[in-house]
């Protein structure tokens, strides 16, 4: 099938040029994954959001930016198709092409090696190149995720868990395993939020988020459904006793109690869409006079509400006008000021329940989702795969090096040049049918869409275009 | 059975050039050259005869064997040394021999050695940084150093010193006491006269002549030229030759009262008979020459033979 001795030869020739891409590469990847920032994509995505124009583009993507999806969207997307794309095309071209315009291919066939022999063993050293390239970008950004985010092997525990059970001298997984220890003991609650650089109320508020979630996770577990069957009905807990046990343990509360919580949440969850949209205005009306008090633009404060809170004149002025309560709710004649502090303490609950949420996305864009990592590197292999068998035909087919270069570089570039076209406005959109790229989506990984079909067509073209390259190459006449 | 048959075999590369209906036979022990000037077919026949294409028709049989079907078969009983060298970069000379000992699946390197020893072959070096001469001897000792039994040699002296010629003429010889069939493609006059039994000249992709070599030099008449000290002798002489229907006479240069005649060689004895009551200035055999023979076939086609002469230059240089 192959031979040892021409692939020796073929590896000894171009290792270095194997090396110095795969490296370039394995430390590109790395380097995305290493000065990934949770904290700092997000103040990003404000940012954008508030271009006009800008936020229609990035549109639904605004939520998904985890590390994977970061990846996804630069290396994947950009420097490792590229690259790799270049180190194809030179070696493709080396692998025949050039050694049948040079004329050092006439060695090889003087010997008792068959000419299929030759070309599969060339083909063979173009495709597991791309591969080992690959499996050591892999395995360097694994390792990275590990050294510069940890939680890959071994449990991982966020600072404010640490910093909290050294105040209560307990195991990191105990305090894990029962966040009401923190909202318990003040002290480790000042700690836990001194490490997330958060104020205290909103660390409270975002350990009861998370406790919240987890009680809605251990329901159904009881109920055996999954925990957004049970985030979308709230009642399938309340009308179920051993459910609303469950979930209770988490809080570290009596049953009857829990109920109560719980019901207020399904009050909240009820609301109508108009209702909801109402308070959204308000909210909105209250941010625009805070701004004014703050001299600063609303699309800003938005993005960062803690402003608010830190000055008690902008603070009153925005709940005075969302007047989130309305006056006609309180009893006749109560005082002013009671109806805004009232309100002030609704408003400043949204603030925080906005912050908290903060907090808990950037929990979750550390999540590093191995398998979806490894199903990215899988998928721009085959992507590669079929992109090295339009170089390896053309390579096959011509005996120039420069008509081989001509198409087995211009076709995977121009695929290249189409699919960023494509994303750059609906208009141009039409030219991802025109790119064979546009079968390795990212987004679609990292993002839960389909990929296998799309992964099966690039393994099937790239198998057929070997074959034919070799076929071709075979019954060709050399100029030797 | 001829060890190496060409038959009908036509590949038309168009604008006149390729090969067109080439058949020859190159029997067993017998050292074949193959003349003609650059461009003529000489690589495109041997490329045939390896494997690298296909006829369009007829085709090259190598043992009994298609050389087209069976090119991995037919390598084992070939060493080939191509026109142009051009080898692998990124190796050494010795990794080359190496490589391609491995690929030929030979045990023993003591012939290989052998023959790096003869031609002063210095193999440690990087390929990229080899002379052209070193090249050379490397493509040599490649082709030769599984002890083939039939040798496809295109233009093998090209890019060799005159000492190294004159060694790689001797060791064409002497593989050929060996009883090796060859095959020698060359545009050197020389080269192809001291090795060959028989030759054949190809010119434009046809092959216009097919000789064996011994018949060229035992040519069964002579061509002399004669000077004569005056002028009357060579007038006598021109108007005395009326008698002699044996002797003709094929030049004249008058103002130096020099002519060339041509003679059988059973006649050559009336010739000096005649002669002796001459006064010459001075009386030699003009030998003929596979040049002149040669020249015959592309009188008509001067770039061609401006080709030719570039390539005797090479050797008197």
């Amino acid at each position: 099938m192959f031979n040892k001795t021409i692939f020796k030869q073929t590896l000894a020739s171009n290792w270095k040029l194997w090396g110095i891409f795969t490296a370039i590469m394995a430390i590109l990847s790395a380097m995305v994954i290493a000065v990934y920032d949770p904290k700092i994509i997000q103040n990003m995505m404000n940012m954008l959001e508030d271009i006009p124009g800008i936020a229609d583009m990035i549109g639904d993507r605004m939520d998904t930016m985890s590390l994977l999806a970061m990846l996804g969207q630069s290396f994947y997307s950009m420097q490792g198709v590229i690259l790799a794309l270049i180190f194809i095309i030179m070696t493709a071209n080396t692998l025949v092409a050039s050694q049948v315009d040079r004329g050092s291919m006439a060695y090889l066939l003087s010997t008792p090696i068959k000419r299929t022999k030759v070309v599969r063993t060339q083909a063979l050293y173009l495709i597991s190149s791309v591969f080992a390239m690959f499996l050591a970008v892999t395995i360097v950004g694994l390792f990275t995720v590990q050294i510069a985010h940890h939680g890959l092997w071994g449990t991982n525990y966020t600072k404010d868990i640490k910093a909290a059970a050294a105040i209560l001298n307990l195991d990191d997984a105990a305090v894990e395993d029962d966040l009401t220890l923190i909202l318990s003991n003040e002290d480790a609650l000042k700690a836990g939020a001194d490490a997330r650089y958060i104020a205290e109320d909103v660390y409270r508020v975002y350990l009861n988020q998370k406790l919240t979630s987890r009680a809605y996770d251990a329901a159904a577990a009881v109920l055996g459904v999954d925990g957004d069957t049970v985030r979308a009905d709230l009642t399938l807990i309340r009308n179920n006793a051993a459910a609303l046990d469950g979930a209770a343990k988490v809080f570290g509360l009596d049953s009857a109690v829990y109920a109560t919580m719980l019901d207020q949440s399904i009050a909240q969850n009820s609301l109508s869409d108009e209702q909801s949209k109402e308070m959204q205005s308000k909210f909105l009306a209250g941010i625009s006079a805070a701004a004014e008090i703050l001299n600063v633009d609303a699309a800003d404060l938005a993005t960062d509400m803690g402003q608010i809170k830190a000055n008690p004149k902008a603070l009153t002025a925005a709940a005075d006008s969302a007047a989130l309560i309305p006056a006609t709710a309180f009893p006749q004649g109560t005082p002013a000021t009671v109806i805004t502090e009232q309100n002030e303490a609704a408003f400043l609950g949204i603030i925080n329940g906005q912050l908290a949420n903060d907090e808990i996305s950037l929990d979750n864009g550390i999540d590093f989702n191995v398998k979806d990592y490894l199903m990215l590197n899988l998928g721009i292999f085959l992507l590669m795969f079929a992109i090295g068998g339009i170089s390896f035909l053309f390579s096959c087919v011509f005996n120039l090096s420069k008509n081989s270069l001509a198409l087995g570089a211009g076709i995977p570039i121009a695929f290249f040049i189409f699919q960023i076209m494509s994303q750059v406005g609906t208009s141009l959109e039409g030219f991802k049918y025109l790119s064979l790229n546009t079968l390795f989506d990212p987004n679609s990984i990292t993002g839960g869409g389909t990929f296998w079909p799309q992964f099966a067509v690039l393994a099937a073209l790239g198998v057929t275009l070997y074959a034919v390259g070799i076929k071709v190459f075979k019954e060709k006449d050399l100029p030797l | 059975m001829p060890v190496l048959q060409i038959k009908n075999l036509t590949k038309d590369y168009g604008f006149g050039r390729g090969v067109f209906d080439v058949t020859f036979d190159v029997n067993e022990g017998e050292v074949f050259g193959f003349l003609g000037p650059n461009g003529a077919g000489k690589t495109t026949t041997i490329r045939h005869i390896m494997g690298f294409s296909r006829p369009q028709l007829g085709s090259t049989m190598l043992n009994g064997m298609d050389s087209w079907k069976n090119h991995h078969i037919i390598q084992r009983t070939v060493g080939y040394l191509p026109g142009e060298i051009a080898l692998p970069e990124s190796l050494t000379g010795t990794q080359f021999i190496r490589m391609m000992a491995q690929l030929r699946e030979m045990p023993d390197m003591s012939y290989a050695e052998m023959l790096t020893k003869k031609f002063e072959l210095v193999p440690s070096g990087d390929l990229k940084r080899m002379s052209l001469g070193m090249k050379r001897k490397l493509a040599i000792v490649t082709a030769f150093m599984h002890d083939p039994p039939i040798l496809l040699l295109d233009e093998p002296t090209s890019g060799l010193d005159p000492m190294m010629q004159g060694i790689f003429i001797d060791f064409i010889n002497e593989e050929k006491e060996r009883g090796k069939t060859i095959l020698l493609s060359s545009h050197i006059f020389s080269e192809v006269d001291a090795t060959c039994d028989r030759i054949a000249i190809i010119k434009d992709g046809c092959l216009v002549s097919t000789f064996v070599a011994n018949d060229l030099r035992h040519n069964e008449s002579k061509t002399f030229e004669i000077e004569f000290a005056t002028k009357e002798d060579f007038e006598r002489f021109r108007e005395q030759r009326e008698y002699f229907q044996k002797i003709s006479i094929i030049s004249v240069k008058q103002h130096r009262n020099q002519l060339k005649v041509l003679v059988d060689d059973a006649n050559i004895n009336d010739l000096i008979t005649l002669l002796a009551d001459y006064k010459l200035l001075f009386f030699s055999e003009i030998k003929f020459t596979l040049q002149d023979y040669f020249m015959k076939f592309y009188d008509h086609n001067t770039t061609a033979s401006a080709a030719m002469e570039v390539g005797t230059a090479d050797v008197v240089s």
